[in-house]
């Protein structure tokens, strides 16, 4: 039992924490919310992406080949550490680097590799994924969106909601339906469709802070190229799920936002009313409350690495991070609800007034806590589907 | 970063799992001695001596294993999921921790040795040391010192061939160790909401006392922390047998023409107790980790302490729930789901409640804040 780090890992961590002091600015740490709206902002951002990209640091899980470190799992944990606590802003194409790239190196022709791969890790290009749709959220694999072979071309009928960044996206990994008659799991396919082909139509999508993140996107006979396809026919499922199951050191982010989003609310019930809201002993509990569940949280993601590293049963590695996916929504929610509660007026302005709002979202995005609590019960303690 | 067992580790765990389930089990043993003031059955003792568990933490000079509250944890945990209600906390961890922390000396060794082998069972009377409720006064010096005081919820005082307690005198602080079969010692039950825990307020009278050592502050709150930690790590295997004795009742239990488990309604308080227990295991883990690992650093062994007590009153709702899924057959004497809720609470209850501990860890939060 050893809850330290390598030697080798912390010296990763040194490394990286030495260039972000120097490269990472007030500006672009102000910049930390992709403000779309703002033309600015969002080439501030492209901007620290290639700054990332040119020092190594913006893929590192990426194998060298491709721009990145071929990091362990460790050096990637502790890149998502120390990146989240430095406040850097999320890269734009988060989803690219962590969740679409994997499939791309692994279903991915040599050409498409090394075309698209550099431009994502830069931000040159925009990358979107059309997963959700209308009919087809917590039940994704029921998805509709069509498409029919014609000739040399896919033709794509349908639509897709909650894309992130979909109305600025150059290039979208798409889950379509290839067959109709196969059991919905078998017969989606995925498509690497270029966002400027007629037909597509990306409208913002506006959610209830008034932010415009996502898009509905609406596909009308596009034509894609019948070599856009990734990975083989009817495939999709598990190229999605290959997506996924690359996302393990990811959780660090999940408890280590959230100590950054402890250590703020301190510090702003520290200077407000001149601390008065840390002498009082409820404001104190609440507050422990969730510093001990961030605690535990973090030990609760460390422990999903250590099962995968050390060969520990894979059902306590998926028992654990999808427990910490709940736990994260939990502790976000409370922490938006103290900070709320206790700034009074101040609380439902600036940045915890947006945060008791879109707090919301981290029980429902990539998949609810109920659906989450569903899969938990029947595939690691064995109760029975219905 | 490494946080699973060892091969050793899981051998430690499935022989002791495997001779509590044999040896000591609820109906037979943990029920016969639900009003027996010392908890102990000889044979099942003499077994855990003999598997070698009330000598894991003593050193190997003394007899024991020289092993850590990693090991030690791992036994905590299988004693709590069995309910066991014997003086293992108390001899094993806290006042082996006791006499290794503060009384390095030869009495304290021949205390150690019998610990390891099991012919002495020991116990602490300080665990709430610095409370006004319990006040120990020494008099005399040398071999002629005797304790006068009582000391309120001293946990199997009944079981104990010695007492260790702290008194002030005039070099400072002492670890003091008391014969219980001696005069002026007198020992009553203090009964609690958990029968599977003795504890008593124990009276001395002049009790003729041998002086083990001069005990620092700091070591003292450190076997404090080893026993809130090993405490945790028991009431882990508590939450965790009985969260498991629901999900499996949920699995075979058909109403209306189907299992109960099959229901979103029960399943979703499965997975609230199965992530309940997931954080205190984490939280334990860490903890047993800090208490070795960190033996100088006392702060993040300390915090980790904290914590676990901090958890407790969620941990508790582990029993609460399991008896929601078991419906009226949870609500009966006959079923062992109360003992386990009992144990639970008692852990909550244990040194004051969850919210004095939450408190604790704002407040260190608020004072980086501030600062």
């Amino acid at each position: 039992m050893d809850f330290a780090y390598p030697a080798e890992v912390e010296q990763f961590r040194a490394e990286l924490r030495e260039w972000l002091s120097v490269n990472l600015t007030d500006e672009l740490m102000a910049a930390r919310r992709p403000a779309d709206r703002d033309h600015t902002a969002f080439e501030l951002l492209r901007g620290w992406s290639r700054t990332m990209a040119d020092a190594g640091w913006a893929a590192v899980s990426w194998p060298p080949a491709y721009g990145g470190r071929g990091a362990s799992v460790l050096e990637q944990l502790v890149y998502t550490e120390e990146t989240t606590r430095a406040r850097a802003p999320m890269p734009l194409n988060i989803i690219g680097l962590n969740n679409i790239a994997p499939a791309i190196m692994q279903y991915g022709t040599e050409s498409q590799k090394l075309t698209l791969l550099p431009r994502m890790m830069r931000a040159d290009d925009i990358w979107c994924q059309g997963m959700s749709e209308p009919e087809a959220g917590s039940d994704l694999a029921s998805l509709r969106t069509r498409a029919v072979r014609d000739g040399d071309h896919f033709v794509v009928n349908g639509q897709k909601i909650w894309t992130s960044l979909g109305h600025q996206a150059h290039w979208c990994q798409l889950y379509v339906r290839t067959d109709p008659d196969a059991p919905k799991h078998q017969g989606i396919s995925c498509l690497i469709v270029d966002m400027t082909l007629p037909g597509i139509e990306a409208r913002p999508l506006v959610t209830l802070n008034g932010d415009t993140d996502f898009a509905e996107v609406f596909f009308h006979d596009v034509r894609v190229p019948a070599d856009a396809l990734l990975g083989p026919l009817n495939a999709g499922w598990q190229v999605a799920t290959t997506t996924l199951s690359h996302e393990r050191a990811g959780a660090a982010r999940l408890y280590a936002e959230m100590q950054v989003r402890l250590e703020e609310l301190v510090d702003d019930f520290a200077t407000a009313d001149g601390g008065r809201a840390l002498d009082d002993p409820v404001t104190l509990r609440r507050l422990g409350e969730i510093a001990l569940r961030v605690k535990y949280l973090e030990v609760l993601c460390q422990r999903s690495i250590s099962a995968t590293l050390h060969g520990g049963s894979e059902n306590a590695a998926f028992g654990s991070a999808s427990l910490a996916k709940t736990v994260w929504g939990e502790i976000g929610q409370g922490l938006a609800a103290l900070a709320f509660d206790v700034l009074g007026t101040e609380g439902g302005k600036g940045r915890w007034g947006d945060y008791r709002l879109t707090s919301r979202s981290l029980t429902i995005a990539g998949g609810t806590t109920q659906i989450n609590k569903n899969i938990t019960a029947q595939r690691v303690l064995g109760l029975p589907r219905k | 970063m490494n946080l699973e067992l060892t091969d050793e580790q899981v051998a430690l765990r499935d022989t002791t799992r495997r001779f509590l389930a044999e040896k000591a089990p609820i109906s037979g043993h943990v029920r016969e001695l639900l009003d027996d003031p010392t908890g102990v059955d000889q044979a099942v003792w003499r077994g855990l001596a003999d598997l070698g568990t009330t000598g894991l933490l003593v050193p190997e000079e003394y007899g024991g294993a020289g092993m850590t509250m990693v090991e030690a944890g791992i036994v905590a945990e299988e004693l709590g999921a069995a309910l066991h209600p014997g003086p293992w906390l108390s001899s094993a961890v806290a006042a082996t921790r006791a006499l290794t922390r503060i009384g390095d000396n030869e009495t304290a060794g021949k205390i150690l040795a019998g610990i390891a082998d099991g012919t002495t069972i020991a116990t602490v009377g300080f665990l709430d040391f610095g409370n006004t409720a319990s006040v120990v006064e020494a008099a005399g010096e040398g071999d002629g010192v005797a304790l006068r005081g009582e000391i309120a919820a001293v946990p199997d005082a009944a079981a104990a061939d010695v007492l260790l307690v702290l008194a002030p005198d005039a070099v400072g602080a002492g670890l003091f160790a008391i014969s219980t079969d001696t005069s002026g010692v007198s020992v009553l039950p203090e009964r609690g909401i958990d029968q599977t825990r003795k504890r008593f307020r124990v009276t001395l009278d002049d009790a003729p006392a041998h002086r083990l050592a001069t005990a620092p502050p700091d070591a003292v709150a450190a076997v404090i922390d080893d026993v809130l930690i090993a405490n945790a790590a028991d009431a882990l295997g508590a939450a965790r047998a009985v969260m498991t004795m629901a999900i499996e009742y949920a699995k075979v239990r058909r109403q209306f023409g189907q299992v109960i488990g099959s229901f979103q309604a029960i399943q979703h308080l499965c997975v609230d107790m199965f992530e309940t227990v997931e954080l205190a295991r984490s939280g334990v883990i860490h903890a047993l980790w800090a208490s070795d690992a960190h033996g100088t650093q006392g702060d993040e062994r300390h915090l980790a302490a904290v914590r676990a007590k901090a958890f407790a009153g969620r941990l508790a709702a582990v029993g609460d729930t399991a008896i929601q899924v078991f419906g009226g057959i949870g609500y009966t004497w006959e079923h062992d789901a109360h003992l386990y809720l009992k144990r639970l609470l008692s852990w909550s209850g244990l040194l004051g409640g969850p919210d004095e501990y939450l408190t604790e860890i704002g407040a260190r939060l608020a004072k980086r804040g501030l600062r």
